[in-house]
């Protein structure tokens, strides 16, 4: 039997995944697609945005603050320290596709010409800070049109850009690639090769290139790119399929198979069996059946409205369709509004949780024992446009993994070095009103396997 | 100040107006129609798609039952590629009066409405989702048509035989002295140029909002009452046949398949801002009531978008005038002549797109009889430009196309198979037009993403082109985003929500959108319109549905963008007067698109 199914194939799902399996459970991972790692930008977001146009230099600096100002958000439940704990546990473990972060955020282009925000980039997209840039684009590549990116540049990035069309059909005959083609056959060295000729026949003397993220899929080469052009190339984010996120995807899902995690995707979790304090399996619709996935422990990282984890009918009616899960943020009359800029409310909607991120009823009562929410689930964020996303999927997963493999099932915060005994208000929500959180009998015990990384 | 002279100004670029304006360019008028925005961005482009059969009036209006059904099959051959050819069905549903399906039958036949009544099993045969539960069906000749098509089309007809189109060109003045009209002043809202048009004659076809026109010519008020009527386009055609209720016509009593969505409609109420048209959730409930009673599971469809459109209704006294349902739906004429001695001016109100081309000879047959002049009719006749005889509209069209040309040409709107080349040589035969402009001709951002894949690939060919430079390009596309979601958050849920989610996720997720520099206004001149403020927006054709009203032929729109601008001709300086008897030969004009 497994001791943890997993709900949900993206940065959430994976990670939670990683570390259990790495403990030693065994772990069964369900998931009807293939995550949302590779609908993102393939960078690892913390906080790129605080409001809607301060932009955010230091994420981990901007967490007090934060917390005062958005107190049901999942930053304030899980901080500063822990945060950058799990984001470095990620980046790690992707020593060739993450830059270890220093505190602060990496400006990076876009298919649009912005420099947006993002806390850990791959280092295809370091930005060499150049005086000038040439941007180019192949024909082929729809999403990206290189003058757009390069005016734009200019003001967003106060460089000196010019954009530049080269025409180098992926494959014969195609008037328009998909991101994945392109990547691939770059792979090729003689295609990599014609490639930089058609570049090098069109630009002049910029210092440093920005082209498409295309730049080869199972192995980046814009290493070898940056040599042929001889000086710096940097991969602008495109809309998805993300290039950069099915890197990493590649990557997390290799090493949770490596770790032993049994992967299942294409089927769908439709249903639960409980005894009433905890979930004891779970049901998956498969091959046409349902199949029971008895387990000791759930985590259930299946994102938000993007992914149809959370619905609204037709009534105006909010639910999580597979546990039923009592949903945050509902209490308001705004929840769409007709700004098209405004942040809308309804995509902040999610469980409330406690400490260690098991969903909570509106009194702060745990519903059940050992499910845990992780993710996009949680309530209390607009990721997009806070840039936050990646940050609140790894934390809480690794939160909700190490309250997994505490003896308890629970949480609580290390134990100093002095070997203090836990702080009773680690169970605690965020919230004020998190009297009687879990058990409060339970939360004493000393977390034994936490912070093993 | 630019000057003009011509013998007819037409105000207003919806259906009636182009009507007009081809019907007076066909009898050899000089004619120079104008409009605040775009052809048919107000009611003519902002219903639900029927092109009627006569079917809907039988019983309650057997006059336009008639002409709808003679117009329909005049619109059907002269304007083949704006109508699709569907048919329609009338089906009694359960807890609907059976009997009506006589009256029905018996109307039809008086009117000349071809109709037969069929087996419901075989209406079930024909359209699979229909409520099992109906106890009649009756087919007839509905067909469905693409409003900014059938304009467009129009459009061009008469720029042929030498009509000009200013659109982006707002009325300021009609002028008049001695009791005759004598010409009008306009705003290029592209430039902020004032503009004069010397004319004899001007036609009000400025629906909603043809009491502003009177009153800019400083007349007593002509009563316009705005009926609101609200339709939300589903995606997917659930079916493929115009569904009606076999009803007395009533609110959200009809399904029309357009395109690739089908559009339930429609409401009616009283506003008073043709500019402001509010899509209240309420309203949105009772549509979706109605769909659910002709298709069950209405409810779990995918619903896209939601638009109004105000039917221009004139106030008809023997009325309550709050019921805008029972006002009369015929064209209502008021010849300015007799009513305040002003010669040279007529305004028209009500109508149906369906019957546009039979009112627009309605009205310059009215216009003749002012002058005193008389020329033949012969818009019936012939087929207008861009089409071919006999090759109706169908919606694998675009499909066929672009299995031959997509290794030539990539394919930008994947909802609706739109492909580069169509984009580009549309926006250089409009440089100055927004991305809506272009929307409407090419059905850009009206798929399942809304906008969501195609914006920014717009905004990208437009800058790289050389049409436009960025700044504006980014401006073009934060508008076009802005303008969808005026049709999307009102009926925003189920599937459409996950597609915002990713659509949010994309635009303003990874690609930072938000933060792009962009003008502060797109359109950088004076436009004192209102911009959109409620869902307005949208789809496909036109006509209210209902009973009551329209025509909808008339009109303008409502947003405040960019759009075009003609290049106009100068004509020297004094406004001269007295056109009509021999206007000075200018040569207005024309349009790029002339040709």
């Amino acid at each position: 039997m497994t001791d943890t199914v997993v709900i949900g194939a993206g940065l959430a799902g994976l990670s939670a995944a990683i570390r259990l399996a790495e403990a030693g459970q065994k772990v069964t991972l369900l998931s009807f697609g293939l995550g949302g790692i590779q609908l993102g930008q393939g960078t690892i977001d913390v906080l790129g945005y605080r409001g809607a146009d301060t932009l955010v230099e230091r994420p981990f600096d901007e967490f007090a603050a934060w917390a005062t100002e958005h107190p049901d958000h999942p930053y304030s439940l899980l901080g500063a320290d822990v945060v950058r704990d799990s984001v470095d546990w990620l980046a790690a473990r992707l020593p060739d596709l993450l830059v270890p972060g220093d505190g602060r955020n990496h400006p990076l282009p876009t298919a649009v010409g912005a420099m947006r925000p993002t806390y850990l980039v791959q280092p295809s997209m370091v930005w060499p800070d150049p005086t000038s840039v040439a941007v180019v684009g192949p024909a082929q590549i729809k999403d990206f049109y290189p003058h757009l990116v390069a005016a734009n540049l200019a003001v967003t990035a106060q460089v000196e850009a010019t954009g530049y069309r080269i025409d180098l059909p992926a494959r014969a005959g195609e008037a328009e690639s998909s991101p994945v083609v392109y990547a691939k056959a770059l792979e090729d060295p003689d295609v990599l090769a014609r490639f930089a000729e058609a570049v090098l026949d069109q630009i002049g003397d910029e210092d440093a290139v920005v082209l498409p993220a295309i730049l080869g899929l199972h192995q980046c080469v814009q290493p070898q790119l940056a040599a042929l052009l001889k000086r710096p190339v940097v991969e602008a984010l495109l809309p998805p399929p993300s290039i950069p996120g099915m890197r990493i995807n590649e990557a997390l899902t290799a090493q949770a198979k490596a770790a032993g995690v049994r992967v299942i995707l294409g089927s769908k979790v439709t249903g639960f069996e409980s005894d009433g304090s905890r979930v004891t399996a779970v049901t998956l619709h498969q091959a046409g059946r349902d199949q029971s996935y008895p387990a000791s422990h759930v985590v259930f990282a299946p994102g938000g409205f993007e992914s149809a984890a959370l619905v609204m009918d037709s009534y105006g009616t909010i639910t999580e369709p597979v546990f039923d899960l009592p949903l945050a943020g509902l209490d308001r009359d705004d929840l769409i509004t007709g700004d098209y800029w405004a942040d809308q409310a309804i995509f902040a909607v999610g469980t409330r949780v406690d400490q260690s991120c098991r969903p909570l009823t509106g009194d702060g009562e745990v519903v059940y024992e050992n499910l845990h929410t992780v993710g996009g689930l949680l309530a209390g964020a607009i990721r997009w446009t806070e840039k936050s996303g990646d940050g609140i999927a790894v934390a809480s997963a690794l939160r909700a993994a190490d309250a997994i493999l505490s003896p308890t099932g629970t949480w609580s915060p290390p134990a100093s070095p002095t070997d203090q005994p836990p702080a009773p208000e680690v169970v605690q929500t965020l919230q004020e009103d998190a009297e009687d959180d879990a058990d409060p009998a339970t939360t004493p015990s000393p977390p034994e396997e936490d912070e093993n990384v | 100040m630019r000057k003009l002279a011509t013998d007819v100004v037409v105000i207003g670029g919806g259906s009636t107006g182009i009507g007009v304006l081809r019907d007076c360019a066909m009898r050899g008028y000089r004619t120079i129609l104008l409009d605040r925005a775009d052809l048919a961005q107000g009611t003519s482009g902002r219903f639900h798609g029927l092109l009627h059969s006569g079917g809907r009036y039988v019983v309650s209006d057997p006059e336009s039952a008639r002409e709808c059904a003679s117009e329909n099959s005049i619109v059907t051959r002269i304007q083949p590629d704006a109508v699709e050819c569907t048919g329609g069905l009338f089906v009694t549903a359960p807890g609907d009066d059976p009997e009506f399906g006589d009256r029905f039958l018996a109307g039809a036949a008086l009117t000349g409405v071809h109709a037969e009544e069929i087996s419901v099993s075989t209406a079930l045969a024909r359209e699979p989702r229909l409520n099992p539960g109906i106890t009649r069906a009756i087919l007839v000749e509905d067909g469905t048509v693409d409003g900014w098509q059938l304009a467009w089309s129009a459009a061009q007809s008469a720029i042929q035989h030498g009509g000009q189109v200013l659109t982006y060109h707002k009325v300021t003045q009609v002028h008049h002295g001695d009791g005759m009209v004598n010409g009008v002043t306009a705003t290029d809202l592209k430039t902020g140029e004032e503009v004069w048009i010397e004319c004899s004659f001007v036609l009000n076809c400025a629906g909603p909002w043809a009491g502003q026109i009177t009153h800019m010519a400083g007349l007593p008020p002509v009563a316009v009452i705005p009926g609101r009527g609200s339709m939300i386009a589903m995606s997917h055609r659930l079916v493929n046949t115009v569904i009606n209720r076999c009803i007395y016509p009533a609110d959200g009593d009809i399904l029309v398949p357009v395109h690739t969505v089908c559009v339930i409609g429609t409401t009616d109420h009283k506003v008073d801002d043709p500019d402001h048209l509010a899509i209240p959730r309420d309203e949105v409930q009772q549509m979706l009531d109605a769909g659910e009673e002709l298709i069950p599971g209405f409810r779990q469809a995918r619903a896209l978008h939601a638009w109004a459109g105000a039917r221009p209704l004139i106030k008809d006294d023997r009325v309550a005038a709050s019921d805008t349902r029972h006002m009369s739906r015929g064209m209502a004429v008021i010849d300015h002549s007799v009513r305040d001695d002003v010669r040279g001016l007529i305004t028209i109100g009500g109508g149906k797109l369906t019957t546009y081309r039979l009112m627009a000879e309605h009205i310059v047959d009215a216009m003749e009889e002012q002058l005193g002049t008389s020329h033949p009719c012969t818009t019936a006749e012939e087929m207008c430009p861009g089409n071919e005889a006999g090759r109706n509209y169908m919606i694998t069209h675009r499909l066929k196309e672009r299995e031959e040309d997509r290794s030539r040409s990539p394919i930008i709107c994947e909802c609706e198979l739109m492909n580069r080349d169509m984009f580009v040589s549309l926006l250089k035969e409009h440089p100055h037009a927004n991305l809506d402009d272009l929307r409407r001709q090419l059905r850009i951002g009206m798929g399942p993403c809304q906008g969501g894949f195609c914006s920014t690939r717009a905004a990208g060919i437009a800058v790289e082109e050389g049409v436009v430079d960025a700044e504006r390009a980014t401006g073009l596309l934060k508008l076009f985003l802005e303008n969808r979601w005026t049709g999307t958050w009102p009926i925003l849920h189920g599937d459409q929500v996950r597609q915002v989610g990713l659509d949010n996720w994309i635009l303003q997720g990874t690609l930072d959108i938000a933060h792009v520099p962009s003008p502060t206004k797109v359109e950088t001149d004076p436009v004192d319109d209102p911009v959109p403020s409620d869902p307005v927006d949208d789809p496909v054709p036109s006509d209210p549905v209902d009973d009551p009203p329209l025509h909808d032929a008339v009109d303008d729109p409502v947003l405040a963008d960019p759009g075009e601008e003609p290049v106009p001709s100068d004509l020297g300086d004094s406004p001269p007067t007295d056109p009509m008897t021999e206007s000075p030969p200018t040569d207005p004009v024309d349009w790029k698109e002339a040709t």
